[in-house]
């Protein structure tokens, strides 16, 4: 192949100048690109967008629940309002986000490949998803769903009259995108790595994400038949899950949770896989216990297909299997127990930067905990009688999800933007914008503890007859508003970066790995040259981060006094 | 092999796409790919064959004289039909090896000639239970003689529970429909195959792999199938 | 990237009489399967005749995929990688059907008055002179608290 060489110096010199945002500038070269990095910018925008129409629907809950006797909604409006909340959240936001968005951009950046094995395939499933997105729409504006995101038989598929045919179609459909990103996943973390990147020198973002793909492509299948069968129960009024006709609606909650559990995991996995990369990078230490950690994503992956039963202790499921799924849940603690001492044990005696993504990182670590911690009450067989359908449930789930991912999803946003965009945002503004959403969140989270507890029944759209607990749902709504300013300020200060920010040079934040030795933002075939590992992965040199340590001072202060500056919300 | 990127343009070698390094990475991946794909459509399937057990256990006799009204004969014939298929199937695989575009072609071709012998034969099945009112839906026959003759009954008195059979007949329809999707799926996927090999794509005759990759989804469509006939048509009667 | 690339896709052009031996034995294996179809099996220890015809059916069909697996599909030759997902597909499979486990440990009972009439309509509108029976205490799996 020697005719095809080029002078290396003329070719980085090349990517220098032209990098993956900047090759093309048409439509098309976006809305046809097989780039994994457009793409996953491509699911950025989307994905924020579905979250957005998501946020709206939960603000109308939250407004309508200040009041016992509720505020603005019909009692059949509220069921849409919150089946809405639930079907944008889980499968438009919660399951594809960080997949498709870091997944996408970081996994072939991580391992030194080119691009995702399948480009093609990457990229139609950027189109399923959309046409699944405007299918659940359409169905919402034509009419909505009252059936809640799980589609409980009989109601869903002989009772409710809402458009629950076209947005289980468009569920369907945006299954499949998320089955072909794990395809891609799985071909390309086993087949394009780099040389020298071995399984253990992989970073644990890469491990999460093996263990995330694997489980949505041997679950969602699962979800994918059992939405059609509702559908096709629904078209031709067939006995499939109905009881009348000598179906069985507890075998519909089977088959789902058989999906929804491992979806759960969907939802966390790739929250731990950004939290473990920031923890390492921000401790300045090689992750304590890097082989536990690897192997407990894989172990919490085989795990979430043997637990769904504790979704089901209050159907007819029978009770012997209810204690097995119970005792099965606690070993789930297991994995998770050990990835957050993992975590902790890291950063102990660790070189910490508190920087913003690691104040992200640590308000995940405090708040999943608690997540954690009150799922232990839901899956004991027990206790969860006394909580099932109350807002504990509510809490303890946003907990996990909002709290552990959707804080992950911001800390890994404001990691990698600097390697997305090539340009560094204000990391003061973005510390006091980690705190208010960390103080929002629990504000709008814990009283539901309290008030689910003390018998707050969930999906309940007025509580007349227990007017006590207004006081909880209001610190709730107010803590909500916080929370959604924590959410609205990054859209503001990160687009302000895109023109205001000092580019951000390959390494801003002086970490190791791979996807930060190429240029910010990468070239579009990320790497000038294929790069050859040689170091371990984390591989952090104490004496050597002191002595840039030192460099870095000495040069900010020359800098400063240079330019008169004397501003201190900048100074990283 | 070089370690620059950008060289897209591999002159010699124009299967091979801008990601890979070399032709044997990128089979490997496509191969890998195709059966990490398959094992979403095996749970997939496997969903509905749960399903398929579970109301068989609670239904026997209901679904036993359900089953009655299929005819076994047609279903071995079927059996056969795609059997023979896969075979053609791998003999094209074979000669894609050896580089022999006519036998590819040929063995391509066949192997529609019996997927589409298969779907009439499927026609001809569902347009008699169709006649029969066993189309599952608000049609569906209530009159258990009617539909299955001296069949429905047991010792002189009626055996069979119309929903339950109204059950089968949703699962009937339902597994074999998704089966006859796919292999339309596949004779559109096998059309595409061809018409590269007629017009000597380079994607497909410089190596096996992507006709190979057609073969493996060929041949999960037989697997389907080789489980869909004893469960559908091969039922005992409980005793 | 090149350390991955094992040359595991070297061609193994299998010879067509294997081929054809494999079809023959589907065949053949499709025969049997009907055959045996035609006989109600007597009981063997704990399962009854119907089970064993099933059985039998199920054992038939089984071999018959491995042949299709190993020989068509070229599992046999295939990579270890390839391997363990040809099998992962398979044992979650097992896993789901793991539900079974519920309906074997709990009495799957028919409720009274929930069934379709005979016109096909739902007992969601039930009319007035239909007779439901009374639910019996005794019946269900309850204790009554006095």
């Amino acid at each position: 192949m020697s005719s095809t060489v080029i002078p290396s110096g003329e070719l980085g010199q090349q990517a220098e100048e032209s990098n993956y945002l900047n090759v093309k500038h048409t439509i098309a070269s976006w809305l046809l690109t097989g780039d994994h990095k457009r793409i996953a910018l491509l699911y950025l925008v989307s994905t924020s967008f579905f979250f957005f129409l998501g946020s709206i629907a939960a603000g109308l809950i939250r407004y309508e629940l200040t009041s016992p006797a509720g505020v603005v909604l019909e009692s059949e409006t509220y069921n849409k309002v919150f089946s809405s909340h639930g079907i944008l959240m889980v499968f438009t936001f919660l399951v594809v986000a960080i997949p498709a968005i870091f997944g996408n951009f970081l996994v072939p950046l991580m391992i030194g490949a080119r691009d995702l094995a399948f480009p093609r395939l990457n990229l139609a499933s950027w189109y399923m998803y959309m046409t699944g997105g405007t299918l659940i729409l359409a169905g919402m504006i034509f009419g909505g769903v009252d059936t809640g995101w799980t589609f409980y038989t009989p109601y869903s598929s002989m009772y409710s009259n809402g458009q629950v045919t076209m947005v289980i179609i468009g569920i369907f459909i945006a299954g499949f995108s998320t089955i072909t990103t794990g395809i891609n996943f799985v071909v390309t973390i086993h087949k394009m790595r780099a040389p020298g990147m071995t399984w253990f020198r992989l970073p644990l973002f890469i491990w999460a994400m093996y263990a995330t793909s694997l489980m949505m492509i041997l679950a969602t299948p699962v979800v994918a038949i059992t939405l059609l069968l509702v559908v096709y129960e629904r078209t031709f009024k067939l006995p499939v899950f109905s009881p009348e006709l000598g179906g069985d609606p507890v075998l519909f909650q089977h088959l789902f949770w058989f999906y929804s559990h491992p979806a759960v995991y969907i939802m966390i996995l790739p929250a731990f896989a950004i939290v473990s990369e920031l923890i390492a990078n921000f401790s300045r230490k090689r992750i304590f216990g890097y082989h536990f950690v690897a192997f407990s994503s894989l172990a919490i992956a085989g795990l979430g297909f043997l637990v769904w039963g504790h979704h089901m202790f209050v159907s007819s499921q029978s009770m012997y299997e209810s204690i097995v799924f119970s005792l099965i849940s606690y070993l789930v603690a297991v994995p998770s127990a050990i990835k957050i001492f993992n975590w902790m044990a890291t950063m102990y005696k660790g070189n910490i930067r508190l920087q913003s993504p690691m104040i992200y990182a640590i308000a995940f670590l405090m708040i999943f905990t608690v997540g954690g911690l009150t799922g232990l009450f839901l899956g004991a067989a027990g206790t969860d009688i006394h909580l099932t359908a109350t807002y504990f449930v509510v809490a303890h789930f946003h907990y996990v999800m909002v709290g552990g991912t959707m804080l992950a999803f911001l800390g890994g946003l404001h990691y990698w933007w600097p390697k997305i965009t090539g340009r560094m945002f204000s990391d003061g503004i973005a510390k006091v914008n980690a705190v208010i959403v960390f103080v929002g969140f629990n504000l709008t989270f814990f009283p539901q503890f309290i008030v689910g507890w003390l018998g707050m029944p969930r999906r309940y759209h007025y509580y007349y007859f227990a007017p006590e607990f207004q006081a909880y749902h209001i610190m709730s709504t107010l803590g909500a508003t916080v929370l959604g300013l924590g959410f609205i300020l990054p859209a503001f200060y990160l687009t302000m970066s895109l023109f205001t920010g000092p580019k951000a040079g390959p390494n801003p934040w002086g970490a190791h790995g791979l996807e930060w030795e190429t240029s910010s933002p990468p070239p579009t075939s990320n790497f000038t040259e294929t790069p050859i590992v040689m170091d371990e992965v984390y591989d952090f040199d104490p004496v050597s981060d002191h002595a840039k340590d030192l460099k870095d001072i000495e040069e900010r202060n020359r800098r400063r006094s240079e330019e008169g500056y004397c501003g201190s919300e900048d100074d990283n | 092999m070089s370690a620059i990127t950008n060289t897209s343009d591999h002159g010699h070698d124009s299967a091979l796409h801008h990601q890979f390094e070399d032709i044997g990475q990128q089979n490997d991946s496509y191969i890998v790919g195709m059966w990490v794909f398959l094992s979403t459509e095996v749970m997939f399937f496997g969903a509905l064959f749960f399903i398929y057990t579970l109301y068989r256990w609670n239904y026997q006799l209901d679904f036993y004289i359900a089953h009655e009204h299929l005819d076994v004969k047609l279903g071995a014939i079927n059996t056969s039909v795609l059997l023979f298929s896969s075979f053609t199937m791998v003999m094209a695989v074979q000669s894609a090896q050896l580089k022999r575009r006519l036998h590819v072609i040929g063995y391509l071709l066949t192997t529609i000639v019996c997927a589409c012998t298969f779907l009439v034969i499927k026609y001809f099945e569902y347009s008699s239970k169709i006649a029969d009112h066993l189309y599952p839906g608000a049609g569906f026959a209530t009159d258990a003689h009617a539909a299955f003759g001296a069949h429905a009954f047991e010792a002189g008195k009626l055996a069979v529970n119309m929903n339950h059979a109204q059950l089968f007949y949703a699962l009937y329809f339902g597994m074999t429909g998704l089966h006859a999707v796919h292999i339309i799926a596949g004779i559109l996927v096998i059309l595409a195959l061809i018409r590269l090999w007629v017009i000597r794509a380079k994607s497909v005759t410089l190596d096996y792999i992507p006709t190979e990759m057609v073969g493996l989804y060929w041949h999960f469509v037989d697997l389907v199938w080789i489980f869909l006939f004893p469960l559908f048509y091969l039922m005992p009667k409980p005793h | 990237m090149a350390s991955q690339t094992s040359h595991s896709h070297e061609h193994h052009i299998v010879p067509t009489s294997t081929y054809l031996l494999t079809l023959i034995l589907l065949v053949l294996l499709m025969l049997a399967t009907v055959w045996a179809a035609s006989f109600n099996l007597p009981a063997i220890g704990p399962f009854s005749g119907t089970v064993v015809n099933q059985m039998v059916a199920l054992i038939i069909a089984t071999a018959k995929a491995l042949l299709v697996i190993m020989v068509f599909m070229g599992v046999r030759w295939s990579s270890t990688l390839a391997k363990l997902w040809v099998a992962s597909g398979f044992v979650t499979l097992i896993l789901l059907f793991g539900i079974l486990g519920d309906y074997t440990t709990r009495h799957y009972e028919h409720q009274h008055g929930w069934e379709a009439r005979p016109d096909g309509s739902l007992p969601r509108s039930t009319p007035d002179e239909e007779v439901v029976p009374p639910i019996n205490a005794n019946d269900l799996n309850v204790k009554i608290r006095q």
